[in-house]
């Protein structure tokens, strides 16, 4: 597909190359160790009999091979390489072993002979030759290289080469430039007239008019508008070019709001209920004197947008839910428990832990309050403002939530990643700072959009049949935030998106006016990470979409959603309790009710809220798959999320288990249907009546839907050794935490016998 | 399914009350199942009663003929239905049921001699408490004399919740309360009545007692072979009372000689083979402790024993006893006579302590859960006080040591020897668990069946004591939850392999929940030879009757018959779980997990419609073909791509 010559380097490397005293070492026979480089991709340093661990047991199964450092990633090649385990995710753009820079979250070299140890940024120098050097990754593996072999002084020059290379001083320079500006070129000739639309890409961008058009249509918001007074970015950096505001508002009273909120952020439309209600978010407004006024005629507006005129409710989430330092703390510590603490310590207080992480508790705040808002717009009919300071941070994660909840499109593959470009990338969440992709400012770093996948991952643990995707899209999702290939995950606002891809055509000779998507595509486009065939693993059997069947009264029925299915779920609950404001406000602001009631063996009768009247008929009727979804929020509901965070943990590996086992069995199921289905297809075709029908078959593997294909009649007698609590990731190499010794199985015994609580012996009788 | 009397009934009453067979995929936790998008009829009970009442479900679903024909519904009558021989024995009304989720319910409240049954008609929809009284562990009066003049009582259920009712004083002192009625039928052994399973006339087409037979048992698993017999020494619990008839022994010790070795084993519990592997021949026995004693007397004829134990397997030479007990707990046992075997007196053997805690512990454990997760949890600090109750820790050191066993089995191909103090709860816990591991057998329906009858109810679990049927001394330090953690523990395997197991969770919940219904004969009395002389699988009916004539109710769809999957688990609080399908059910905020199984069932009635056309298509095709052109039969229209349809 690319490539394969190394390319001329285009700037001066960082160290000289490597020098060649390396092979005089060792003996050949000498297997040539090509790195796969990509467009633009250069070898920066490398050095060779390095020793990979691929067990944090024994050395047995350690690879050797050359470590590469090149200007996009940590590469190693082993010299012999070992058999590809069948049927795992493989990546196109990157290698088994390779590790994209941005993706290091720290360098860490040691000597062991020394007991020395440093951790490297960029720039830095290293006193001693490393034994070992020690990748901490962003998407928590751990990888450890070995250099018992090597010649010290290369060893050395590689590690501050990988160190210097993840810490890049301008977003410029991260990899996705160059790449995408060789490949604009190279397949210059494909395209007609030099360019093309957004061929295939059918996931709305939100980077014009039409797509916000389509949006309101969709939603049925009448009382709302496209508006363009941001074009250029004239009113605000961080908002989009194109908002959607409602219809009272005329430019000239926007532009006037605008000098009155935070980053002059006018307040953004979200999404229509059905009934009518709005969801709007909005930044806070700074200048305390005018505050009430533009408030009012703010709430006003929205209140003449709703055909009801119903009122508006507030919700201000810097005051109800964590901030964004808690957050980033909350994951450093489940991150740290999951995985670098050693296996058995961390098992002993392992609930107690995850516990004081608070991760889990965070995620339920999110949810919780979520919920909260889907019982004001589908149970009151009213309304919400979403506020925090900056709108661009705890706002993008309830907004999306608010609307997964509450409109099955968005749980559509198309539906979810249009969500995301709208509420997050759209709308300015800080994606460059929150990731830190240039590791500059670590006080901004916070993993909000990791939260928020965590928060869908429990909707989807819970209603498996909801999501048209699967936990393995949203695991591969969050590590291609860590590939600086896509535009999607590296800028903070439109604008400065805007600004860089400009200032990136003009240096790559790219024609002006020439599509930004295509020049520069955002992760969506997922033909460029994975193949076909691999692509299919982000298809949930279960799913019950549109045209999906199900089973009544034991006939087969063709489930179709008619027209707004989801606003069915109201069951007149609308013309209940209409309270005041002030009720409002005081349920929203409630944090998470972290109030704890006295509890006897026999509990007192308490009266219930009418939000907990709303969601107690919610739950005592059977779910519509293609309506509302409240997630439940009870501590005993929210789970860890398990392949993201134990995949690479070889401990916690279920060989021949996990859920797996059951998406296979359903995939084949469904693979199976497909099959029928296109073969009565094939009979009912147009064939004239009297000629023998060709024998029909399924449909042509490419075309086929689910990755597990209908089983055979030879099929093994035990499971796949592929399938694992992991599959489509692999532990094996990717979690090497050093010095812990012991087979898994003694070792999470002799863990077994530590536990000896303070419960008596005496009573040992039975 | 085979008709007769009975089912046809089941299927008539199932479509008025309860959903078509196909929807009703309902375990507890699961009993709203059919959540695919079509409207059910609304329930004609409340989440609460849901719960409460259905899934003790034989009462809804198998109704007396004689009420077949009723046509009044369900929701308009005060009265449950009745169960054949179930009658009521009083009525009482203006109860108040303080329900902990949706405040006070008046309405009346019936006792039978099976079951208390509440119901609410000012609610809409109307709320009903259906209560096998087995189910109830204590009775307790409240505040006598409020300011009211109210009288309250509260039950303490043994299946994790506490319910609580109130009436007013009654005027007629002489009269008794409804709750002193509920009281005498609650513990009717304590009262001098029978339990109701001695009652209940229920005929079923399938019968649960032949599920177990030991001899065919053996035979399945090859045995008797050169290595081991089967002997009838103990016939008539003359060697051991609280052992089956029928053991397993090494061929070359013989009889007289076993009973030398009862003489060294705690309650004459002698090692027994429990299994026994296809290829290596290495087993798993089973045993109470030696009677070892402070001065650490010695049994040359249990040594020869062991010995023979392991000389039964060529593969290894060594052999592996594993004491379930912590070892200090196993020590403190010396001053009651008891121990453990000394590595010096056992040549080639190796002592293990499993560290898994005695029956007061767990008992405790699960007092302790019950506090945290009924009526409600706690908005904050929930893993930690999961965490403050050990109850997975339980787990997990029970799972860890059953999966040591089974690895010693299967990996070492070395022969194990597995007790506790007796024999009867933990040692039952090891080896069930590390069978269900090892052998894919036990994981069907019927295997599961078999395992329980054979490892727990032959071998002398007691069930009567742990659970106290009908006995009102609710404070006897003999109960313990040892049979739950059993349950719990299969459950995080079922969690961990979702398509190992043919049975499902409604399964396991069921079995649970009739462990204390006392509706079915199964877990009643503490022995086989007990269960004999009562008469039991003469004058009782088997849950597995129940179980086997609607098997699809407690299939696991997603089951796939890998003959060669030995389970090794991940023994990991990281992937251990609180089953809140099972402890969690009454809170009505707890939704069920949207049902996996339930839309794998509609993808197979889907693949069932379509292959059927399919095969329409293609005969009339065929038909077609064979008569336009004649010569051409015999071509090879019937290349359709074979779909596989094994379910």
């Amino acid at each position: 597909m690319f490539s394969v010559k190394p390319m001329k380097p285009t700037f001066k490397c960082y160290l000289p190359p490597v020098q060649t005293d390396v092979k005089k070492n060792i003996e050949p026979p000498i297997k040539k160790l090509e790195p796969k480089l990509l467009p633009g991709e250069i070898v920066v340093n490398e050095v060779n009999f390095v020793r990979k661990c691929i067990s944090a047991e024994s050395n047995q199964d350690d690879l050797w091979g050359k470590l590469i450092c090149t200007n996009f990633k940590v590469s190693f090649i082993p010299q012999e390489a070992p058999p590809k385990q069948k049927s795992q995710l493989s990546h196109l753009l990157l290698g088994e072993h390779d590790i994209p820079l941005t993706c290091l979250e720290q360098v860490v070299t040691v000597n062991d002979t020394k007991g020395k140890k440093k951790v490297l940024g960029s720039n830095q120098k290293l006193k001693f030759n490393p034994t070992e050097l020690i990748l901490y990754c962003k998407d928590l593996r751990i990888i450890r290289f070995c250099f018992d072999e090597a010649g010290p002084e290369s060893a050395r020059k590689v590690c501050l080469a990988i160190a210097h290379y993840s810490h890049p001083a301008d977003l410029q320079l991260l990899f996705g430039f160059e790449y995408q500006g060789r490949r604009y070129h190279e397949s210059k000739g494909e395209r007609v007239n030099g360019s093309t639309p957004r061929g295939g890409m059918q996931t709305p961008i939100f980077d014009r008019p039409s797509d916000w058009d389509r949006e309101i249509k969709r939603t049925g918001a009448s009382e709302w508008r496209v508006c363009s007074v941001n074009e250029s970015y004239a009113v605000s950096p961080s908002l989009p070019e194109y908002i959607v505001v409602p219809v009272s508002l005329a430019d000239q009273d926007l532009k006037q709001f605008s000098t009155f909120f935070t980053d002059r952020r006018i307040p953004l439309w979200c999404w229509n209920h059905p009934n009518g209600s709005a969801l709007v978010r909005m930044a806070c407004v700074v200048d305390p004197i005018q505050q009430r006024k533009i408030e009012q005629r703010i709430f006003t507006a929205i209140t003449k947008s709703h055909p009801q005129r119903s009122e508006v409710i507030r919700s201000e989430l810097d005051k109800c839910l964590p901030n964004i330092q808690d957050i980033q703390s909350a994951f450093v510590k489940v991150r740290q428990i999951c995985v670098l603490d050693p296996f058995e310590e961390s098992e002993e207080r392992w609930l107690s832990s995850i516990d004081n992480s608070r991760w889990l508790e965070y995620v339920r705040a999110f949810l919780k309050h979520a919920a909260d808002i889907v019982y004001y717009m589908e149970g009151k009919n009213v309304s919400v403002i979403l506020q925090e300071e900056e709108d661009r941070d705890l706002n993008c994660v309830v907004s999306s939530l608010v609307q997964l909840m509450l409109d099955p499109h968005y749980r559509s593959l198309i539906g979810f990643q249009s969500l995301v470009q709208k509420e997050w990338v759209m709308a300015g969440h800080r994606f460059l700072d929150r990731c830190n992709h240039l590791k500059k400012n670590y006080k901004e770093e916070s993993p909000l959009f990791m939260l928020f996948l965590d928060c869908v991952w429990q909707m989807m643990n819970q209603y498996p049949a909801t999501f048209e995707f699967t936990e393995a899209y949203l695991t591969v999702l969050s590590d291609s935030m860590w590939i600086p290939l896509f535009s999607t995950f590296l800028f903070s606002s439109s604008k400065q998106r805007a600004q860089h891809l400009m200032d990136f055509a003009k240096n790559k000779a790219i024609p002006q006016g020439e599509d930004q998507v295509v020049y520069f595509p955002p992760v969506w486009e997922w033909s460029q990470q994975f193949s076909i065939k691999d692509q299919t693993l982000f298809n949930n059997p279960m799913y019950v979409g549109k045209g999906a069947a199900c089973v009544q009264n034991g006939e087969v029925k063709t489930f179709r959603r008619t027209k707004k299915t989801y606003s069915s779920t109201l069951r007149g609950t609308a013309t209940l309790m209409r309270n005041g404001l002030k009720e409002g406000e005081e349920t929203l602001v409630r944090r998470g009710s972290l109030m704890s009631e006295l509890k006897s063996d026999f509990s007192a009768v308490k009266d219930e809220s009418p939000s907990e009247r709303f969601f107690r008929d919610w739950f005592s009727r059977p779910a519509d798959q293609q309506g509302l979804l409240i997630p439940l929020s009870m501590p005993s509901h929210v789970a860890l999320w398990k392949l993201f965070f134990l995949r690479w943990v070889p401990e916690a590996c279920i060989t021949r288990g996990g859920s797996i086992t059951a998406y296979h069995k359903l995939s084949q199921l469904v693979d199976e249907i497909e099959i029928l289905q296109s073969q009565l297809r094939q009979y009912k075709g147009p064939s004239p009546g009297n000629t023998p029908l060709p024998s029909p078959s399924g449909p042509p593997s490419d075309q086929r839907r689910m990755y597990f294909k209908a089983s055979s009649p030879d099929d093994p007698p035990t499971p796949p050794d592929f399938l694992t609590s992991s599959f489509p990731f692999t532990p094996s190499g990717n979690l090497c935490r050093r010095s812990v010794y012991g087979t898994p199985i003694s070792k999470f015994l002799n863990g077994a016998r530590i536990w000896l609580s303070t419960e008596t012996l005496a009573n040992d009788t039975v | 399914m085979e008709k007769s009397g009975s089912v046809d009934s089941l299927g008539s009453k199932r479509s008025s009350s309860r959903q078509p067979s196909v929807d009703s995929l309902s375990s507890t936790s699961t009993s709203r199942s059919d959540r695919s998008g079509q409207a059910k009829p609304p329930s004609a009970m409340s989440s609460d009663s849901v719960s409460t009442s259905a899934e003790f479900s034989p009462e809804l679903r198998v109704k007396p003929k004689a009420s077949a024909k009723q046509v009044i519904r369900e929701s308009d009558k005060e009265e449950p239905q009745l169960l054949p021989n179930e009658t009521v024995q009083d009525m009482a009304q203006d109860i108040t049921y303080f329900c902990p989720f949706t405040g006070a319910l008046r309405g009346t409240v019936t006792i039978t001699n099976y079951r208390l049954f509440f119901k609410c008609m000012d609610r809409e929809p109307t709320f009903v408490l259906d209560l096998p009284l087995g189910v109830v562990s204590r009775v307790e009066k409240i505040g006598s004399a409020s300011s009211r003049g109210d009288v309250s009582y509260g039950l303490v259920c043994k299946d994790m919740r506490n319910l609580r009712f109130a009436h007013k004083q009654l005027e007629d002192t002489l009269r008794k309360s409804i709750f002193e009625v509920l009281m005498k039928f609650a513990f009717p052994v304590s009262n001098g009545l029978q339990i109701f399973a001695f009652e209940y006339g229920q005929v079923f087409p399938e019968n649960g007692w032949k599920v177990y037979d030991a001899v065919s048992e053996y035979k399945r698993q090859g045995i008797p072979n050169e290595s081991w017999r089967i002997t009838k020494v103990n016939d008539h619990y003359e060697l051991c009372d609280t052992y089956p008839s029928t053991l397993a022994v090494p061929v070359n010790i013989p009889d007289e000689e076993l009973k030398r070795v009862a003489a060294f084993r705690a309650k004459g519990r002698i090692p027994v083979l429990s299994w026994i592997h296809p290829e290596s021949q290495a087993t798993v026995t089973r045993c109470s402790q030696p009677m070892v004693g402070v001065n650490g007397k010695r049994s040359k004829e249990d040594e020869k024993y062991l010995q023979a134990i392991m000389d039964a397997n060529a593969q290894s030479h060594k052999l592996f006893i594993f004491d379930a007990r912590p070892s200090v707990n196993a020590a403190a046992n010396k001053m009651k006579g008891g121990g453990y075997e000394s590595e010096d007196a056992y040549q080639n053997a190796e002592l293990v302590f499993l560290d898994i805690h005695n029956i007061h512990v767990m008992r405790e454990s699960l007092r302790k859960l019950k506090d945290v997760v009924y009526p409600n949890i706690e908005d904050s600090h929930w893993l930690s006080n999961l965490e403050s109750t050990h109850w997975l820790e339980h787990i997990k050191l029970i799972l860890a040591g059953a999966l040591r066993i089974a690895d010693k089995v299967e990996s070492g191909k070395t022969s194990v020897v597995v007790h506790c103090s007796d024999g009867w709860d933990r040692t039952a816990q090891l080896t069930s668990l590390s069978m269900l591991m090892l052998d894919s057998y036990y994981r069907t329906i019927r295997g599961f069946e078999v395992l329980l009858e054979k490892e727990w109810l032959s071998f002398g679990h007691r069930f009567q004591l742990r659970i106290g049927h009908g006995d009102k001394n609710h404070t006897d330090a003999d109960r313990s939850p040892v049979f739950i953690q059993f349950i719990d523990c299969v459950w995080q395997l079922t969690r961990q392999f979702p398509a190992a197991f043919e049975f499902n969770e409604y399964f396991l919940v069921t079995i649970l929940d009739h462990l204390y219904s006392c509706l079915f004969g199964t877990f009643l009395c503490n022995s086989e030879q007990q269960r004999l002389k009562e008469e039991i699988p003469k004058r009782t009916v088997s849950l597995w009757s129940y179980i086997n004539s609607q098997l699809e109710e407690f299939t696991n769809p997603l089951y796939v018959n890998y003959s060669n999957h030995v389970l090794f688990p991940v023994v990991s609080l990281r992937h251990l779980e609180l089953w809140v399908g099972y402890y969690i059910r009454w809170n009505p905020r707890m939704r069920p997990q949207e049902p996996v199984h339930q839309r794998h069932k509609e993808l197979l009635a889907k693949r069932a419609e379509l292959q059927k056309r399919v095969d329409e298509l293609q005969r009339e095709v065929t038909n077609r073909s064979a008569s336009s052109s004649s010569e051409r039969a015999g071509s090879p229209t019937r290349s359709i791509t074979p779909v596989q349809t094994f379910v």
